[in-house]
């Protein structure tokens, strides 16, 4: 009885027992009273009501009982019946199961990516609180820029809106002191940061106030994934030293396996933090507000939100860039950004999300309407059944809904197959994902999915059900049974049902089909861009010097140490069997492979623009670069061995800038001196200095084929050598062998190094590639199936208005019409349903294909060549599919056909 | 099932009290409490049918259809649920009641043969 009565508080069957109550309560009263008439006091009276009732909770119980026992057996009578009808047309059970359980697993597939992505919230406690900081120089169109150490002092003291605010820079950094030398992904942050997100270590412990150090302090807290690859998952690992870039650091912590950094990083997921605090060597120093370098990540005070922060902090910019005219002139345009950290992460993935999710919701309900119009086929020759037993006393309402009952199954067990199928395969499914999606290592099986898919799946089945269901039940009794013989209902009306049902599954697939043709010429458009190099061939690698805490420790400080280091690896690996050309950039030079870096420049002897502050991005290379990656030389020349430090300042300048100022001929900006701020290069800030331009070269396509190009400026490696470095070979040997290859070079000239990422540049350009790509296969796969199921459709329902009129087609066949008169008849009412259709799906597109402008490349949402091309493809598959029944038409045999009623 | 939830008490008889309330029902609509009232006085007191098997036992043969309930307003002026008699409970009726009979007439012969 407690079961019942739990199962009835979970149906929400309050309304039921409300009723319940006013009943009994009713007779209560009725006796109360009366007891009343026939001489009791009051209280007597009620009394003895009361008591005929005995336990009247019990009573209560019971009676609410028999409510749910009757509504419990009528739903299992009717899902009794609902199996056998499924049971005893087992064809048509499996292809509804197969549809639906693709419509409704693409749907939880996509669910569960945007779930895990989109909706659910940072696993932090109050995530709503956290916020990327970002600062936009907005005149120089720079937006996204990182931070200075004297901005976030004013953050964190002066600003009034964050609780926690904290830098978050993400470095590569050298172990050392094992076998080999390894790189890892490191994240310097201040010592409140854990403290920030809200976070524990699983082992051990995060930072402690004391560890607020200016420079870096010496616990690190290392992630879980590095802890089970370098440390075999030893609980003893805590107080272990390690060697950071030849520091020594002591192991403080572990987190838990599902931490992770919630902000960009590097390469890959963060192996461990450092803490420090900005203020101290080796840091840039002094402190300037001019030299913006790290990443900040804040949490603001509870209940504020991020528009109410966002007001405060405006006004708060406009009193600093009052205060410090000098490091914020108003031609520089400085605002303090804040966007939510969910919303950082997630990028611009969030457009492609919604519109996938969009797609699968087209598809499933192409897949229902096709359901539905095979359904109300079968009506016709169930009519007879439905006539027969509203004729003996069933009700309408009783009869709809064991109708609904059967399809509801149905949509239950294809929910059921297709959430089992998708959770089996989901790491395979998860391979097919670009690897940059963010926040996929958060996708599981979660109760939340377990309801959408739940359900969809109910849903799925009353929308497909619900228009046969009201179509068999109305059946007229007298005509049904009359007509019944053949299996035949009153057909008219639901022709046209049927036609309209067909006329928006081909509209639908129409839409879809439009969105994947635009991906497809965006697509095919940026792949036409030249990107200014060559990929083919080129295997690149990666290698990190180590940065010591102590400027005495550290082997490459000068810039003629670090020079001599680059010109022996470009000497060694150049000798490499199979290796044509090599050259050495430092990480920004890079194509597609590293966040830009921009920093301003001045023209000498050009009056500076006050309105804007001109930036470039800046990378160093060798001689070979250019040669290694193809890019061809415009005017004046590459880089030479000379070009070191005891040589001019020397630049090359690439033929967006020289055309932006040099209009006449690329070649006028030779000998053109160029002035570019000061730089921050490993722990010396490279003073503001003068460079005089020697060469143009062709633009080269850094940030992306669809990026607008960003003028370029490349300095000399010898001349200013980096701490970091690409290693560029064109080769066409084994990009894996090579690397090792590379490898033995790099420790042969210093053992404490090492290489990593090598990849090929083809490679590289591919994952550039593969978000746009993944989004193009996907929406083409779902468009695909739609344009299937939508021919499926079109041929179920000509077929089945032929077999109705194969009368009617006999008769004219008798009476002297030409096939060719019947063919025309036939394909003119199909074509008719098409080009319905078509338009109603043309017009959807138009409203529909806005949500993907930002998706799309040179093309517009409203391209005419598309919507033409994909509407003619389409006419012409439903009009191929509503040909061949119409050909059988055509052959019937008048005396057959004549005998046919 | 529904026999060992209806649990009707000793004061009407062990699966007789759907055909009374059936019968009760075939004059018209009525409520519960007029039902109890109805067969008390028509039995001149001997049979009382105690609410706590009534509602139940009104609910379950609801659900089998053989009754209808609509919600009314009782002789002053009370909401009452109504019940009343549906097509399959005429017949359900007919049917208790030959199987009553049956029944009665049965005892009585194993009555008269003792005597």
């Amino acid at each position: 009885m407690s079961l019942l009565s739990r199962l009835a508080g979970l149906l929400k069957i309050h309304r039921l027992e409300r009723d319940v109550e006013d009943e009994l309560r009713a007779h209560i009263e009725m006796r109360a009273q009366d007891n009343l008439a026939a001489g009791m006091s009051p209280e007597e009276a009620r009394y003895d009501a009361q008591r005929r009732f005995g336990n009247s909770t019990l009573v209560k119980e019971d009676t609410r009982a028999m409510d749910i026992v009757g509504w419990i057996e009528t739903t299992g009578q009717n899902l009794r019946y609902a199996a056998r009808m499924l049971r005893r047309t087992p064809g048509f059970t499996l292809v509804a199961i197969l549809t639906l359980a693709l419509g409704i697993g693409a749907n939880v597939a996509i669910f569960t990516v945007v779930h895990a992505v989109l909706l659910e919230p940072l696993p932090f406690p109050h995530p709503e609180e956290l916020v990327r900081v970002y600062d936009d120089l907005r005149t120089s169109n720079t937006h996204d820029v990182e931070m200075s150490v004297p901005e976030l002092w004013d953050l964190r003291d002066k600003s009034g809106v964050f609780q926690d605010i904290c830098a978050t820079l993400p470095a590569d950094a050298n172990i050392t002191g094992g076998d080999h030398p390894e790189r890892v992904e490191a994240l310097i942050t201040n010592a409140n940061y854990f403290t920030m997100l809200g976070v524990h270590a699983e082992l051990g412990r995060t930072y402690v106030p004391a560890d607020a150090l200016p420079g870096f302090s010496e616990p690190v807290v290392i992630s879980d994934a590095y802890w089970r690859r370098a440390f075999g998952a030893d609980p003893k690992v805590l107080g272990t030293k390690i060697r950071l870039d030849g520091d020594l650091y002591t192991v403080a912590g572990v987190m838990p396996p599902g931490f992770r950094h919630p902000g960009r990083t590097l390469g890959a997921d963060v192996d461990l933090w450092v803490t420090g605090g900005f203020a101290a060597v080796p840091f840039p120093m002094p402190v300037s507000r001019a030299i913006r370098y790290f990443p900040v990540m804040g949490r603001l005070k509870p209940g504020l939100s991020v528009a109410q922060a966002q007001t405060q902090l405006d006004n708060f910019v406009a009193q600093l860039t009052r205060q410090f005219p000098d490091e914020y002139p108003a031609a520089a345009g400085w605002l303090i950004r804040l966007v939510p950290a969910q919303e950082d992460i997630v990028g611009n993935v969030r457009t492609e999300l919604f519109v996938l999710f969009a797609a699968v919701g087209f598809v499933l309900l192409i897949a229902c309407v096709n359901l539905a119009n095979l359904l109300l086929a079968r009506s016709a020759s169930r009519q007879r059944e439905m006539a027969i037993r509203l004729a003996i006393g069933a009700g309408r309402a009783r009869l709809i809904v064991q109708l609904l009952t059967e399809s509801v199954l149905l949509g239950t067990i294809s929910g059921a197959a297709a959430l089992a199928t998708v959770f089996s395969l989901k790491n395979s499914l998860l391979r097919l994902a670009p690897a940059n999606l963010p926040r996929l290592n958060e996708v599981a099986l979660s109760p939340s999915i377990l309801i959408f898919a739940f359900f969809i799946s109910i849903l799925t089945g009353l929308l497909f059900g619900l228009a046969p269901a009201l179509q068999t039940a109305r059946a007229d009794q007298t005509t049904a049974l009359r007509e019944g013989s053949r299996g035949a209902g009153s057909s008219k009306h639901r022709l046209r049902f049927c036609r309209f049902l067909v006329a928006s599954e081909i509209a639908l697939s129409l839409m879809l089909l439009i969105g994947a043709g635009l991906l497809f010429r965006s697509f095919w458009q940026l792949l036409e861009v030249r990107p200014g190099f060559d990929p083919h061939h080129v295997t690149t690698a990666k290698i990190w010097l180590a940065l010591p805490n102590d400027p005495k420790n550290d082997p490459y400080l000068t810039i003629e140490k670090r020079a001599a280091f680059h010109q022996e690896i470009l000497r060694r690996i150049a000798a490499l069997p199979g290796v044509e050309q090599a050259a050495i950039g430092s990480p920004s030079s890079a194509p597609m492979d590293s966040k830009s870096t921009r920093s301003p420049f001045r023209i000498e002897g050009r009056a500076s623009d006050l309105e804007r502050i001109p930036v470039a991005e800046v990378a160093s290379v060798t001689p070979g670069y250019f040669c290694v990656l193809k890019t061809p030389l415009i005017a004046g020349r590459f880089f030479t061995d000379e070009d070191n430090a005891k040589g001019q300042q020397v630049i090359l300048i690439d033929e967006t800038l020289a055309h932006r100022y040099w209009s006449n001929a690329d070649s006028d900006a030779i000998g053109q001196r160029l002035q570019l701020g000061a730089a921050f290069e490993g722990p010396n800030l490279a003073a503001a200095s003068t460079f005089t331009i020697v060469g143009v070269v062709g633009n080269i396509k850094s940030d992306g084929f669809d990026a607008a190009s960003a003028p370029h400026i490349y300095r000399a490696v010898y001349q200013s050598p980096p701490y970091g470095a690409v290693v560029y070979l064109r080769t066409t040997a084994d990009p894996g062998l090579l690397g090792e290859a590379v490898r033995s070079e790099v420790q042969h000239v210093d053992p404490t190094i090492p290489v990593f990422d090598v990849r090929t540049m083809d490679f590289i350009v591919s994952a550039f590639l593969a978000e746009r790509r993944f989004a193009l296969e996907l929406l083409g796969i779902f468009a695909a199936v739609a344009l299937l199921l939508a021919s499926i459709g079109i041929y179920g329902v000509m077929t089945y208005t032929f077999s109705r009129r194969t009368n009617e087609i006999g008769i004219r066949i008798a009476m002297g019409a030409q096939r060719s008169d019947i063919l025309r008849l036939a394909v003119g009412e199909g074509a008719l349903v098409v080009a319905v259709g078509v338009v109603a799906g043309l017009a959807g597109s138009a409203v529909m294909t806005r949500f993907l402008q930002s998706m799309l490349f040179d093309v517009k949402a409203t391209d005419p060549l598309t919507y033409g091309a994909i509407a003619g493809l389409l006419t012409a598959v439903t009009l191929l599919a509503c040909l061949v029944p119409a050909h059988r038409a055509t052959r019937v045999d008048p005396l057959t056909a004549l005998r046919h009623e | 099932m529904g026999e060992g939830l209806v649990k009707p008490k000793s004061d009407v008889l062990q699966g007789t009290l759907a055909l009374l309330v059936l019968k009760t029902l075939e004059r018209g609509a009525m409520h519960g409490y007029g039902i109890t009232l109805h067969i008390q006085r028509v039995s001149s007191e001997v049979l009382r049918v105690e609410e706590g098997s009534l509602y139940p036992a009104l609910h379950r043969m609801e659900q089998d259809g053989w009754i209808s309930a609509e919600w009314g307003a009782s002789e002053n002026n009370r909401r009452a649920r109504y019940y009343q008699l549906t097509a399959k409970g005429r017949k359900q009726l007919a049917e208790e009641e030959k199987n009553w009979a049956r029944l009665a007439a049965a005892v009585a012969s194993v009555l008269r043969f003792a005597q």
